[in-house]
């Protein structure tokens, strides 16, 4: 049966406004059914796609002036883990009583822009959802009416429309020179471009906005208020970090795969590093456990723009593996935090104690998420970093992802210590829905690792060989470096003052602006002048 | 490639007169002005763009009208704006009844308090 590629776009936003429309009793089955088929579409849309790529133009009409839907294999795994990530997650909060109609309707309203801007190939129309999710997004972080998380959601906002200005006027001076916004044509058009001289401008307002919803380095200030802000449901951090950053990597490879004419791998390359350094320098100096997870992101996001940018076929594939094993693992690290913040009533991670005696399923998933994601061997993020690290050819690559590796593991180091210690013992009560989600998150883990090469046949259509005696060394690398970074952060983190510093390192709103601003000089500058 | 045309060079300079604004105004209400003229620049320069077209080649093929295809993006671009602008104006009066402050740095100091 042939879906039209519509339908992930337009079925959950059918359904979110239905559920508002409904009487309160059925928002929680309306609500399953929207989640549900979605799922099936993107599940059938992801077949469809194994044997060719498939367009279609809205309304008939073609580009240039017509905008057309495209879903190729990376499209088709985004769209899917976007489906399967809000189910897991509406079943999660179903029965929670902050997650009224309205709460439901907006959920299922940015699942069904994401997909969109995952299966668009009009960048104006990329844009338009952009804009729309930022506003519902924004709504989602205050959606809980805490006054820090007003603050937190208002500069998401405002940043976030600062860039895309910067966007809409790359897109003006792209049409001035070329006439077509659809990315699939320009990749066409551009490759015959003598002077790409002129294409500087327009690519470097473009990739400042894209780079900004990326959480590159220097923009990043903006990810830990908006995703660890208090008080802003567990759920909608998780997604969050899970998956609606994804979005900008997608963006970032389609614009450079529009864009191949102009060569920044190797700026981008050195903005991944350093994006990934800083990110866990910031969360190692943090004890806010949300705070953790979402510096960690800003990490990880790095360490999949190093892969992107390397410039080696499976160092990519790895790169995009990994972002689906960073939406799977955060995602159940941010739902396992929100529960242990709910229980313990502090965010502090030295206030939390016992948590595997009192949690123990939850306690078990997110050990599995903590293992992948420090990339233990037979867990998913060991596939995935295997893969990216091929891509390095010298020592200093090699270095800089082992160094990368090791912040990772101090950092839940840090954090893997309220599983431990504490006298109370007493079992908390968990509703099923919530055990069950937070188990099928952390089995994946699991099986991603397990079964990473069929997996990858399966999801990207590639087949990756994984070489025994590679896959072992990086595993005895892994474990000297978890006894290097104990040593670490026993002795040169635990207790020391300079990282109180560290931890109020803070920009406000006109810092994050000038930011942008400098980014895309610096950006500007390095296209005329390398 | 053709001329810069004088609306296009005004939207440049509107544009980056809105984002000084966004970089150096602490005063929140001034942001939202200045998101508000980077907005209406890049409106004028997409309009702008449009009229160049005349002589130029034209996307529908027929070279005697302008190039509509701008314009009627823009639409959707001040809606957009209009809508964006509604939400931060109400998140803004949300904040101003929690702080009490339109300034930036105060309300950052506030957030940090509690």
């Amino acid at each position: 049966m042939n879906i039209p590629l519509w339908v992930p776009v337009l079925l959950p936003v059918f359904f979110g406004i239905l559920t508002y429309a409904l009487p309160g009793k059925l928002k929680k089955i309306v609500t399953l059914t929207g989640e549900g088929a979605a799922l099936t579409a993107c599940l059938l849309i992801f077949l469809q796609c194994k044997d060719s790529p498939i367009t279609l133009s809205l309304g008939g009409w073609n580009p240039p002036v017509g905008i057309v839907l495209h879903a190729d294999e990376f499209a088709s795994v985004m769209i899917l883990l976007t489906t399967f990530l809000f189910l897991m997650l509406t079943i999660f909060e179903n029965k929670q009583k902050s997650a009224n109609k309205i709460f439901h309707m907006l959920f299922l309203i940015l699942e069904g822009l994401l997909c969109g801007i995952f299966l668009l190939d009009d960048l104006f129309s990329i844009f338009v959802l952009i804009e729309v999710s930022t506003i519902i997004v924004a709504l989602l972080i205050m959606f809980n009416r805490g006054s820090r998380s007003m603050y937190d959601g208002l500069i998401y906002l405002l940043i976030s429309i600062f860039s895309a200005t910067f966007l809409l006027f790359g897109l003006a001076l792209l049409y001035k020179q070329t006439g077509t916004f659809s990315l699939s044509l320009l990749g066409e058009i551009l490759q015959n471009v003598q002077n790409t001289q002129s294409l500087y401008l327009p690519y470097a307002l473009i990739l400042t906005a894209i780079c900004l919803k990326a959480a590159l380095m220097p923009l990043f200030s903006w990810l830990p208020k908006a995703h660890a802000t208090p008080g802003s449901p567990s759920v909608v951090s998780a997604m969050l970090s899970g998956l609606y950053v994804k979005s900008g990597i997608y963006l970032f490879i389609r614009c450079q795969n529009a864009f191949s004419v102009i060569d920044t791998q190797s700026f981008f390359l050195i903005a991944g590093i350093v994006t990934a350094v800083i990110g866990f320098v910031l969360a190692i100096a943090q004890s806010d456990i949300k705070l953790i997870l979402s510096y960690h992101t800003v990490s990880q996001l790095g360490l999949i723009m190093i892969a992107i940018n390397m410039g080696d076929e499976i160092a990519m594939w790895g790169g995009l593996f990994h972002v689906v094993n960073h939406a799977i693992f955060k995602t159940m690290l941010f739902l396992g935090a929100g529960e242990i913040i709910h229980e313990y009533k502090t965010r502090n991670i030295y206030e939390m104690k016992g948590v595997a005696k009192r949690m123990p399923y939850i306690s078990a998933a997110m050990i599995a998420a903590i293992l992948g994601i420090t990339g233990a061997p037979l867990f998913n993020g060991s596939i995935s970093k295997y893969m990216i690290s091929h891509g390095t050819s010298n020592m200093v690559g090699e270095m800089a992802l082992i160094i990368i590796s090791m912040g990772t593991i101090i950092s839940f180091l840090k954090l893997s210590q309220i599983f431990f210690g504490g006298n109370n013992k007493t079992r908390v009560k968990i509703s099923l829905n919530r055990t069950l989600v937070c188990v099928i998150l952390g089995s994946i883990c699991l099986v991603f690792g397990l079964l990473g090469a069929p997996i990858i046949n399966l999801l990207f259509g590639v087949s990756v060989e994984i070489d025994v005696a590679g896959y072992l060394t990086k595993s005895l690398i892994f474990f000297s470096s978890v006894a290097a970074a104990w040593l670490i952060y026993r002795y040169l983190v635990k207790g020391r003052k300079l990282w109180n510093h560290i931890r109020k390192f803070d920009l406000g709103f006109n810092t994050i602006a000038l930011s942008v601003v400098l980014f895309f000089g610096v950006l500007t500058a390095y296209l005329y002048l390398v | 490639m053709s001329v810069i045309s004088f609306g296009e060079i005004g939207a440049i300079i509107i544009f980056f007169i809105g984002v000084y604004g966004v970089v150096a105004r602490r005063n929140i209400m001034k942001t939202i002005i200045s998101l508000g003229i980077m907005d209406a620049a890049v409106i004028l320069f997409f309009v702008a763009t449009g009229r160049n077209n005349v002589a130029g080649e034209s996307i529908t093929g027929i070279t005697t009208v302008e190039d509509a295809l701008p314009q009627a993006l823009m639409i959707t671009a001040i809606v957009i704006g209009i809508a964006v602008t509604a939400v931060a104006l109400t998140m803004f009066i949300y904040l101003y009844h929690k702080y009490g402050t339109t300034n930036w740095e105060k309300a950052r100091k506030m957030r940090d308090e509690e």
